[in-house]
């Protein structure tokens, strides 16, 4: 298949809208191969908005390299992938305006303050002033770090990190949140409060996209994905995938089942 | 392009490099220490040098050509073995660095006409002192050879060869006001390749780097983002250079401003340039500074800031053309020294020119091909 190139495509007009137009994620036979390596081996996946949709799979099965796909940090080697409505290859500033991300690594300027990392994403997203207030009181509260502006982001404890993390990741009211791992290295009561923190983002009609491999956690969504070695091996709701398997199944027997079946009829 | 982004990532870089007072104080301190290793270690003159005499002749004659090598300020007389065979053991334990020995009848010889011959013995385990050393000594006895028959009122046969050599532009041939000039540009690498080649590895490894390319941010602005706050501090460093030298150290200027701001300007590019190539191939840290060590080396050892490009084998040469903190210091040392002007300097200008196009445009198509994967 043809390489295509970001460049190229940006270059063509009125080029394939997208099938389902009032998706948040819409994604046509993605694949991205690195040299010999096929990490993403051709999915198809819709998200509805409003959804909070799990996408699940192995360590190395392709999740982060569809996350970036979809954000528009990597460029996919074939098939299309639209995010609220504009194909992102082709408009890439135009997705990334509208949609947060958060990375398993919290990934926050740790030798700045609490308050610098807000101002700075606030900054970079262009929120007015009067805005940024707002969200900054709203993001404080919620991630319990009121009176602890000041303090640099590297003397957080991973808890409050993560939280930090979700209000970066979301300061400029995205409609479309990814969130790639973003429970990895935290403890279970960190983890509750962070998944109530999602919830009340779900309930504000945001679209989260979410990787993880905590079976718990994907009983949480409204609809899963299974991926496995690039391939998408099932999907559907948390209640749909169990009884597929059988009376008395729990998600952690589908996924751990779903894994060695595809294992062994690739 | 968003002059607030833009403006937003400077004030970002500046109050990282606030919060590690360790590294301002470093770079501001590194210029300082390298004009005083420059300015007084490496191009200090080679003086009084530790001399042994062995005087076997104990003559009036014996007596001024020692007065003569005492008198030159090049060499200073420590010791005075009675033979020679007492002076190896000086020069092999290096409490002497230049033996001269004055054989018995040197004076009689001269007297009756014929030809006197003396050894000096220099250590040449240090190139740059032997040379100096055993031209001095050279210089001193030709000047004894023409002064001695004045003295005995003796006219010399014909009128002989006086070489006078001129120096033209730098006439008291002070190492310092070509080192200095040079020091500005060879600081200029140093610092910024190294910080430069942290930049981006440093923001990769904390997992920013792809989370700011989630944001509206572009690749040219987060470049000039990244690369203003370092070109400030490298103009500080530049100056403070500057300053030290010409005032300090006094080194002359006759250039044309315009023109080494020019000439600077354009090398700064490619300094940053090249930290970012690295900053971008390298995967760690660690990996960035071996490699930058690893470029650092060559490019000075071949630009011509220490040894001069004119005395290396010349299967050599050719690869200086490649080096272009070579054309840095042609633009800086004949502007403060000759005070060449534009024209004069179009050659190296123009290289420093293509070097800047080629290495910064790479860091730029490299930024947005190899941020994220």
């Amino acid at each position: 298949m043809a390489r295509r190139h970001p460049a190229e495509s940006r270059g063509r007009h009125g080029r394939a809208e997208s099938p389902v137009p009032d998706a948040a994620v819409c994604v046509r036979g993605l694949v991205k191969t690195f040299g010999d390596f096929t990490a993403v081996g051709g999915i198809d996946v819709d998200v509805p908005r409003g959804q909070v949709f799990g996408f699940l799979g192995p360590n190395g099965s392709g999740k982060t390299t569809t996350i970036r796909m979809l954000t528009g940090s990597v460029a996919p080697t074939a098939g299309h992938a639209w995010v609220l409505g504009e194909e992102v290859t082709a408009h890439p500033e135009r997705v990334r305006s509208r949609i947060g991300y958060m990375s398993q690594k919290f990934s926050l300027f740790e030798d700045l303050t609490v308050a610098e990392n807000l101002r700075f994403y606030a900054s970079i997203h262009g929120l007015e002033r009067e805005v940024f207030e707002q969200r900054r009181a709203w993001i404080l509260r919620m991630a319990g770090l009121e009176g602890r502006e000041d303090e640099l982001t590297r003397n957080l404890s991973v808890g409050w990190r993560q939280r930090l993390a979700l209000g970066t990741a979301t300061i400029h009211s995205p409609e479309l949140l990814f969130l790639d791992e973003p429970t990895s290295g935290v403890d279970p009561v960190a983890r509750r409060r962070f998944w109530d923190l999602l919830y009340e983002l779900a309930e504000q009609g945001i679209t989260l996209f979410v990787t993880t491999h905590y079976m718990d956690e994907a009983t949480h969504c409204n609809r899963l994905a299974f991926i496995n070695a690039g391939t998408l091996i099932a999907l559907g709701t948390p209640t749909e995938l169990r009884d597929s398997f059988g009376p008395g199944a729990t998600l952690e027997d589908v996924f751990v089942g779903l894994e060695e079946q595809s294992r062994r009829e690739p | 392009m968003s002059g607030r982004r833009i403006r937003t990532l400077i004030w970002k870089e500046f109050t990282q490099l606030r919060r590690d007072p360790l590294l301002l104080r470093l770079l501001m301190i590194m210029p300082i220490v390298q004009l005083i290793l420059f300015g007084y270690v490496v191009a200090a003159d080679v003086r009084n040098l530790a001399t042994a005499v062995v005087d076997l002749d104990r003559t009036a004659t014996s007596r001024e050509l020692v007065d003569a090598f005492r008198g030159s300020g090049y060499f200073t007389i420590v010791e005075n073995p009675t033979s020679e065979t007492a002076l190896q053991p000086l020069l092999d334990t290096g409490v002497v660095k230049v033996g001269v020995v004055i054989p018995e009848g040197t004076q009689d010889r001269l007297l009756s006409g014929q030809v006197a011959d003396i050894g000096i013995v220099v250590d040449g385990s240090d190139s740059q002192v032997s040379s100096v050393a055993s031209g001095y000594a050279t210089q001193i006895v030709a000047r004894e050879n023409l002064d001695r028959p004045a003295r005995l009122g003796v006219s010399t046969v014909g009128p002989g060869i006086d070489a006078r050599v001129r120096v033209v532009f730098n006439p008291t041939l002070d190492p310092i006001n070509s080192m200095i000039p040079g020091l500005i540009a060879a600081i200029l690498l140093i610092s910024l390749s190294a910080i430069m080649s942290q930049a981006v590895v440093k923001e990769r490894e904390s997992g920013t780097l792809e989370q700011l390319f989630v944001t509206p941010i572009r690749p040219p602005e987060y470049i000039i983002g990244k690369v203003t706050p370092y070109a400030v501090l490298a103009i500080a460093q530049m100056t403070i250079i500057a300053a030290v030298g010409m005032l300090w150290f006094r080194v002359p200027f006759y250039g044309d401003v315009w023109v080494v701001g020019l000439g600077l300007g354009l090398f700064l590019l490619v300094c940053i340039g090249q930290g970012l190539l690295v900053s971008l191939m390298a995967r760690t840290r660690a990996q960035a500074i071996q490699t930058t060590l690893f470029l650092m080396l060559p490019m000075i050892v071949l630009s011509g800031f220490i040894f001069p490009i004119a005395s290396m084998p010349a299967v050599i040469q050719p690869l200086t053309y490649l080096i272009p903190l070579r054309y840095a210091l042609d633009v800086l040392r004949a502007s403060f020294i000759k005070g060449s002007g534009l024209a004069d300097l179009a050659l190296p200008l123009l290289a420093l020119a293509g070097f800047a196009v080629v290495i910064f445009g790479s860091a730029v198509l490299a930024t947005r091909r190899r941020i994220t994967e």
